[in-house]
């Protein structure tokens, strides 16, 4: 079975965006709160995509099946965020985005709790999941 | 490929720039239209094709012509891919102008960008949005921390520094200190830009465009209509279109490649010209990074290139590649869709309206880049002074 990824508890103190899961994506937030990152795998051509849609971005199949993702990947870009982009994320403020390329292949824009002087573009890095909501977990990165 | 008709570009007006607290965002698009159609020695009641982007309503083209009281219009386009739908709408028009649907197009924005209320078009990121429930969650500061993004992966890929980028905010100003309307006018310096404060880093404040109110405008006529008026024509003879991704920039195919790099050579085709010919520019500068990026994949300079092309004030009004002559989105005004400006200020240079250094000595031939969303769509608009 999967690589758990570990699951932070935030529910109390959140004050950011709370994702609504609705149609394909219900099944990918499903699995954040049980420490899994589930990935879409195309049965035709084998390709895995992120974020979740009813067809392959690559090929245009319908036939996708969900499998855990390892939540291990590398920084293919970075930048130090000044200015928080959202509600609830002035506290870490500056604070890393991170474009990851997930060892899986798809690619992801995501927050690092993180120094800016602790990344570079290709610096190895995991997940790790922030429970938001009772549904929900969002992936935030650290470095591996 | 060839344009099916060059569409002249027969009236170019901004509305007031700059913050117009007693405006709205349609007044500012009306008084830019009302004052591009004057330009033209045209009033409403010849338009028969209605262009409209960047409003606050979902069908824009409808707002924009039930406002100004035009009646059954035979063109209309309600494009919405971001800062450059105005190219777009350029090319569209020439479509139907090829078809005979339209001799009278008018093209318009208008916004409260600084002063107004948010425009929930703009922010609209609901949280059931199929996309936008991952991307909000990365808490990044967008546009300016998704073009940085870009940014980095062009310096780690082709050692591009933040110097070079500063290179683009200096020529802009210099430009901007030549013209009353730009909201920034005092030169600046590549440290300045380094030592301003870091807003998405590698970018600084002066890597980042203004936030402004306004609007523009701009009237395409057909070649026959354009002979009736009394005007210094100025034609289209290439345009195309591209998108790559949308709202989250890890969508993006490569963060070091646009779409210009499909538009730019398709719409240089239908011109039957190239790069070298192109007397004066005006290329999207959301930030520094769009400029350079955008300039390397129209074919100024080899991919990764860039910013060696930018050195030494190139884009500047001693330049080699004279760019965004008004002071740009950097320096003159932003009010969120920028397109619409690129397209009015080719059209002065063409026409050589201006005076002293301002005009670029003897312009015959200039391209208008816009680049939408972030870093997402790209369209490019191809225009020579005369009719084609």
């Amino acid at each position: 079975m999967s690589d758990s990824i570990p699951i932070e508890d935030k529910r109390e103190s959140w004050e950011g965006p709370i994702p609504l899961p609705n149609g394909v994506t219900e099944e990918f937030w499903a699995g954040t709160v049980d420490g899994e990152f589930r990935l879409q795998h195309c049965g035709d051509c084998g390709e895995a995509q992120f974020y979740p849609r009813v067809v392959c971005k690559h090929c245009g199949s319908m036939d996708l099946d969900w499998e855990p993702a390892s939540g291990d990947g590398t920084v293919h870009s970075y930048i130090v965020n000044h200015i928080p982009g959202e509600e609830g994320f002035g506290e870490f403020a500056p604070y890393v985005v991170a474009i990851v390329e997930l060892e899986e292949g798809p690619h992801l824009t995501a927050m690092m709790p993180v120094d800016g002087d602790d990344v570079e573009i290709g610096t190895a890095v995991e997940a790790r999941f922030w429970q938001i909501s009772d549904d929900t977990a969002m992936p935030v990165f650290v470095p591996a | 490929m060839t344009m099916p008709v060059n569409p002249v570009m027969a009236g170019v007006a901004e509305s007031d720039l700059g913050e117009t607290p007693d405006r709205n965002w349609l007044e500012n698009a009306a008084i830019a239209t009302m004052r591009a159609l004057d330009d033209a020695g045209l009033s409403k009641d010849d338009v028969d094709g209605v262009g409209f982007a960047g409003a606050d309503d979902y069908m824009p083209s409808l707002v924009l012509a039930e406002y100004l009281g035009i009646d059954l219009p035979t063109h209309t386009d309600g494009t919405e891919i971001g800062g450059s739908s105005f190219e777009a709408m350029v090319e569209h028009a020439a479509h139907a102008m090829a078809q005979g649907k339209t001799d009278v197009t008018v093209i318009a924005y208008g916004s409260t960008s600084k002063t107004g209320e948010e425009n929930p078009y703009e922010s609209g990121q609901r949280e059931d949005h199929p996309v936008n429930q991952f991307t909000r969650l990365a808490g990044l500061f967008t546009p300016p921390g998704a073009y940085a993004l870009g940014a980095r992966r062009h310096m780690h890929e082709y050692g591009t520094t933040q110097e070079q980028l500063a290179e683009i905010a200096v020529s802009t100003r210099e430009w901007a200190s030549m013209n009353p309307k730009a909201a920034q006018q005092d030169p600046i310096t590549v440290e300045d830009v380094l030592d301003s404060r870091p807003i998405t880093d590698p970018f600084n404040l002066l890597d980042c465009c203004l936030v402004s109110d306004g609007g523009g405008a701009v009237v395409l006529v057909s070649p026959e209509k354009a002979a009736e008026l009394d005007i210094v024509p100025v034609s289209v003879t290439g345009a195309a279109s591209t998108h790559t991704h949308r709202g989250d920039i890890s969508e993006m195919p490569d963060l070091t490649q646009t779409g210009a790099a499909q538009s730019g050579p398709q719409a240089f085709e239908e011109a039957g010209i190239t790069t070298d010919d192109i007397d004066v520019a005006q290329i999207y500068d959301s930030f520094t990074y769009t400029v350079l990026v955008t300039l390397e994949d129209l074919g100024f300079c080899e991919k990764g290139k860039g910013g060696e092309f930018v050195e030494g004030g190139t884009l500047g009004p001693d330049g080699d590649l004279p760019a965004n002559t008004q002071g740009g989105g950097l320096s003159y005004c932003h009010p969120g869709h920028f397109g619409i400006f690129l397209l009015i200020e080719a059209t002065r240079q063409l026409r050589h309206e201006y005076e002293g250094d301002r005009q670029v000595d003897g312009a015959e031939t200039g391209i208008a880049h816009g680049t939408g969303g972030i870093l997402s769509s790209s369209s490019t608009v191809i225009l020579e002074r005369g009719v084609n």
